[in-house]
């Protein structure tokens, strides 16, 4: 008997304006949405692979001259690998930053006569990771405008159609006196309301599966994009997800829709809710949330930092600007340059982990609403977005301590050596091949944090739940 | 009989669900929002005092002239709680000294705040009305028409000796004074907070700006209300109707203005013109460099150090300085001495000679290439935005949201005017300078003797431009909503006069 109302509901569907409306508008969505892309993305990954090779072969050119050069020196700058996903969600990529930047030693110390122009440097730093900040876009005077991504497809267009769908499903029939026609016939009315949902789903899912395969196929043919095994899981499930919140919206639509008498009002009310919780509660709530917690000026910051850095200067007090090579002044040397690395990647480790709790809190908030719920998911699945930018940070992180470790161990299997890391005359000279230097690789990995991914699904699962039962209670009370 | 008409409709409208619905909701929507835009005002605000007396206390501690590189700020704009337009995003501090022409592409950010919260949207009080005002209005006016004719009354009313054309009228300005009352009554409510907290100060033409902001919304109302009409008289059926007019609205108001940028080729600059004018300009500093280093040469001091052989504490630099991105190349030097020898004493005129010689140079050399650098930056920047602009006015919000921006004055002229004062500031130094014959003198490039003066120099200020020129900037946007109303109105009479009842 289901079957019988979804097709019944179907049939309906496909005749109808809004049916011919929602595909011309979300084919029209989807096309654009991979032009777009197809168009943009083989320009990134031809950024990130250029830049990439600089980085490699400024390695290479270290390792090649010295190990020495290499601990001096570091990888050169890491890139974010651009996700081949990026058309489902932008992810706020133009603001987060790409690159996490290796500094060049600084030098601390020269020491020179005032005869000569000729000066020995005495002390400097050893390669530093730096976190750079968002990038404000404040060369940009261009209109501000959102990305079409399948983010936005879907938490906004498709939202929006699915309570176009719906508002009129129930009242509709009860205006044209239909429902108590149906009612009439010995069919319950969870069958009636199941049906109903069934069939708005299937006839939304009708012009959203074909702008998707549109969209897939524009992409997936041409030569400059290749989607592995593994991506098309991911946008299956993107999908899926899609599909779950549609299903969200269509509960809404079908709960409103039983509770009021009129379709004009039902989909009034579904607008008004429509436009408070998909529209403007993201943005509202996270400027609330992010007041919460006041945020650490640069000043304050460089005020902490100080102090500390004078410790340091005390600590290993006049041996550093000190011009012999005994073994002391070596150690006191390798000690400094070690302690101030780890000072200074330490410090702005903990800015940056301030900094992306308020972003964490905030994004937390903003979870009530089922739009920034679905964003989230979609981020997360297409391997876009914050989560992805801090997973970058610890990739980078892993790979810098992987890094020294090496440059110890290699150190160690030189007999030559005086085994006092980050100093010249201290360490290896020899030269190493390249191939052996353990090289930087961003991988983008799901499972890491798959229980906060599994919570949001859980909560959008709920929400479904919620309205599609409010629905049914809304509609077995109500009287024809 | 258009009064008695008008009551029945106003009537008709004021008792719905709907009416309630939308006052309810817009003014929910308004004051949470302006709450939390006051905050984020304050926070602007503090951040932009904060940084105001940083850079006033760091001018005071310079000793030499030749140092002079005051930060100035722009303050964050009252009226952009209505309009943000580009007042959060486009930097706010620059530095102005004689030697560099400053723009809006060399301003920094007060950096005080996490900028990875900007990952969140913002959004300000007529982004509120772009949405709501537009989707109530259209489910005032969908039933207009259609409504009646379904239900026969249409008949019955045309049936008395009214005039088509008054019936039009009538439903017009009844619904119009509905729709008001929710878009007054949430401004009122936000301007009661405004005028309460003590760190807004709005001037007497702010509220006239308010007042413009308000004309506008009524026009925009009035579009979407006439789209609705024409829809209803289009489509007869009330059901039809309304879901066209939803499609309607949401591809004039969500999709159109996000997809139409996507559509069109994304403004990026030509390389080649970028690579062009920056060779133009490091051409002219090369030139500028070779007519300094030929003084130096032919100076009676061998060598071409700058340092003329001074035995002194502290600082000197040269260097160009190129960056492609905001098409900038300047050349920076100068001397900074905080101690000099006695015995270097007769060396000192050298440096002051050379000086004399130099700076008039670097000014003229800065402002040669600012005229390449103005027209680079309207080529790669100001053009492609305006085009972008241009194609989004093709949907009634993006006439909108630009005439606001204009009243507001956080449009990207308003912007730009920051950046003519800093330039005029810039000018008002450097004739303070030729005025004192200060280059030429040891206070130059030495702060040993003679402390400078720096509250002689001419100060710093910003007044936003006044109410005329904001009329002036939104009058074309707002001449073409009510252009478009008229047509909207024509077009709908003829329909409904030549329609069959």
């Amino acid at each position: 008997m289901i079957w019988h109302i979804t097709k019944r509901e179907i049939y309906d569907n496909l005749n109808s304006l809004r049916f011919a409306l929602t595909t011309v508008l979300l084919l029209a969505l989807m096309v654009t949405n991979a032009v777009r892309h197809l168009r943009e993305h083989p320009k990134q990954v031809q950024r990130y692979r250029d830049a990439v090779a600089e980085s490699l072969n400024q390695l290479t050119t270290h390792a090649e001259e010295s190990l020495y050069k290499l601990a001096q020196y570091g990888p050169g700058n890491f890139y974010k690998k651009p996700s081949p996903l990026h058309f489902c969600a932008n992810g706020s990529e133009p603001i987060l930053p790409d690159t996490i930047k290796v500094d060049d030693p600084i030098v601390f110390g020269t020491v020179g006569s005032s005869d000569s122009y000729e000066e020995t440097v005495v002390l400097h730093g050893i390669w530093t990771l730096s976190y750079p900040d968002a990038n404000l876009q404040n060369k940009d005077v261009g209109p501000d405008v959102s990305q079409v991504d399948w983010g936005f497809i879907i938490g906004y267009v498709l939202s929006l159609l699915a309570l176009l769908f719906t508002f009129d499903a129930l009242s509709g029939e009860r205006e044209h006196g239909t429902l108590r026609l149906m009612l009439a016939n010995s069919i319950p009315r969870h069958t009636v309301l199941i049906g109903k949902f069934l069939g708005a789903l299937f006839s939304i899912s009708i012009p959203f599966t074909l702008a998707v395969l549109v969209n897939l196929l524009l992409i997936s043919t041409s030569s400059e994009v290749h989607l592995t095994t593994e991506a098309w899981g991911r946008l299956g499930i993107i999908f899926c997800l899609a599909l779950l919140y549609t299903s969200l919206f269509l509960a809404l639509g079908l709960l409103v829709s039983a509770r009021v008498q009129r379709s004009a009002v039902s989909l009034m009310i579904l607008l008004l809710t429509w436009v408070t919780f998909v529209a403007f509660m993201p943005s509202t709530l996270a400027s609330i949330a992010s007041s919460f917690s006041p945020a650490v000026s640069f000043d304050k910051y460089w005020k902490q930092r100080n102090p500390v850095q004078e410790d340091l200067w005390d600590k290993y007090g006049n041996r550093l600007w000190s011009e012999a090579s005994d073994e002391e002044t070596l150690r006191a040397k390798s000690g400094f340059y070690i302690d101030k690395v780890d000072n200074s990647e330490r410090r702005s480790e903990a800015r940056l982990r301030y900094r992306s709790s308020q972003v964490h809190r905030a994004r937390a908030i903003t979870s009530i609403s089922p739009a920034t719920l679905l964003q989230h998911l979609i981020e997360a699945f297409a391997g876009t977005g914050f989560e992805r930018h801090l997973q970058f940070v610890e990739n980078t992180q892993r790979y810098a301590r992987q890094l020294r470790e090496f440059v110890v161990d290699t150190d160690r299997g030189d007999p030559e050596s005086l085994h006092i890391i980050n100093v010249r005359e201290g360490m290896s000279q020899k030269p190493i091949s390249p191939a052996a230097v353990p090289k930087f690789e961003d991988t983008f990995d799901l499972s890491q944090d798959f229980n906060t991914r599994a919570m949001e699904l859980l909560l959008l699962g709920l929400f479904v739940v919620v309205l599609l039962s409010g629905a049914y209670l809304a509609f077995v009370r109500v009287e024809v | 009989m258009l009064l008695t008409l008008i009551r029945r409709e106003l009537l008709d409208n004021l008792m719905t669900f709907r009416f309630a619905a939308a006052v309810f909701i817009m003014l929910l929507l308004v004051v949470a929002n302006t709450v939390v835009l006051l905050k984020d005002y304050e926070r602007r605000l503090a951040a932009y005092n904060t940084a105001l007396k940083t850079h006033q206390d760091k001018v005071q501690e310079l000793k030499a002239y030749s140092g002079y590189e005051l930060n100035i700020d722009r303050p964050p704009n009252p009226l952009s709680i209505f309009n943000a337009g580009l007042d959060k995003r486009l930097g706010n501090q620059v530095r102005v000294y004689h030697a560099f022409v400053p723009t809006l592409w060399d301003a920094k950010m007060h950096g005080s705040d996490n900028p990875f919260l900007n990952i969140f949207t913002s959004i300000d009080i007529i982004f509120i009305f772009e949405v709501i005002l537009s989707l109530i209005a259209l489910l005032f006016a969908y039933d207009a028409l259609a409504g009646e004719r379904e239900r026969g009354t249409l008949r019955l009313v045309l049936a008395q000796s009214v005039r088509r054309g008054h019936i039009l009228l009538a439903k017009y300005i009844s619904a119009m004074l509905c729709l008001l009352v929710p878009l007054l009554l949430s401004l009122f409510l936000a301007m009661i907070l405004l005028t309460n907290n003590h760190s807004v100060s709005l001037s007497p033409d702010d509220f006239l700006r308010i007042g413009g902001i308000v004309l506008t919304s009524l026009a925009y109302l009035s579009v979407f209300y006439f789209i609705g009409m024409l829809i209803s008289e289009v489509s007869r059926r009330t059901s039809t109707a309304l879901m066209l007019s939803m499609f309607i609205w949401g591809f004039l108001v969500l999709v159109y203005p996000n997809m139409i940028l996507a559509v069109m080729s994304p403004s990026r600059p030509p390389r080649a013109q970028v690579d062009s004018a920056m060779k133009q300009m490091e051409q002219i500093w090369e030139e500028f460099d070779r007519e300094r280093k030929g003084f130096l040469i032919n100076d009676p001091v061998p060598g071409e150090s700058i340092w003329f052989k001074i035995g002194a504490v502290g600082g000197s630099h040269e260097h160009l300085a190129k960056r492609a991105s905001a098409l900038d190349v300047h050349f920076r030097t100068g001397l900074n001495l905080e101690e000099i020898n006695e015995r270097s004493e007769p060396q000192v005129p050298h440096a002051q000679n050379y000086f004399r010689f130099l700076e008039p140079r670097v000014i003229s050399t800065a402002e040669k290439t600012w005229l390449l650098r103005e027209q680079g930056l309207k080529n790669i920047f100001v053009k492609p935005a305006s085009i972008d602009r241009i194609l989004l006015k093709f949907s009634p919000v993006g006439i909108y949201d630009s005439a606001t921006q204009a009243w507001a004055g956080t449009d990207l002229h308003g912007i730009r005017d920051f950046f003519d004062a800093a330039r005029q500031h810039r000018q008002r130094v450097i004739d303070y300078f030729y005025d004192t014959k200060v280059f030429g003198t040891r206070q130059w490039f030495a702060g040993d003797k003679q402390a400078v003066d720096w509250n002689a120099l001419p100060q710093f200020s910003f007044k936003r431009s006044d109410i005329g020129i904001n009329t002036e900037r939104a009058l074309p946007d707002v001449c073409l909503l009510l252009l478009i109303n008229v047509i909207l109105f024509t077009v709908i009479f003829l329909i409904f006069v030549k329609s069959e009842v």
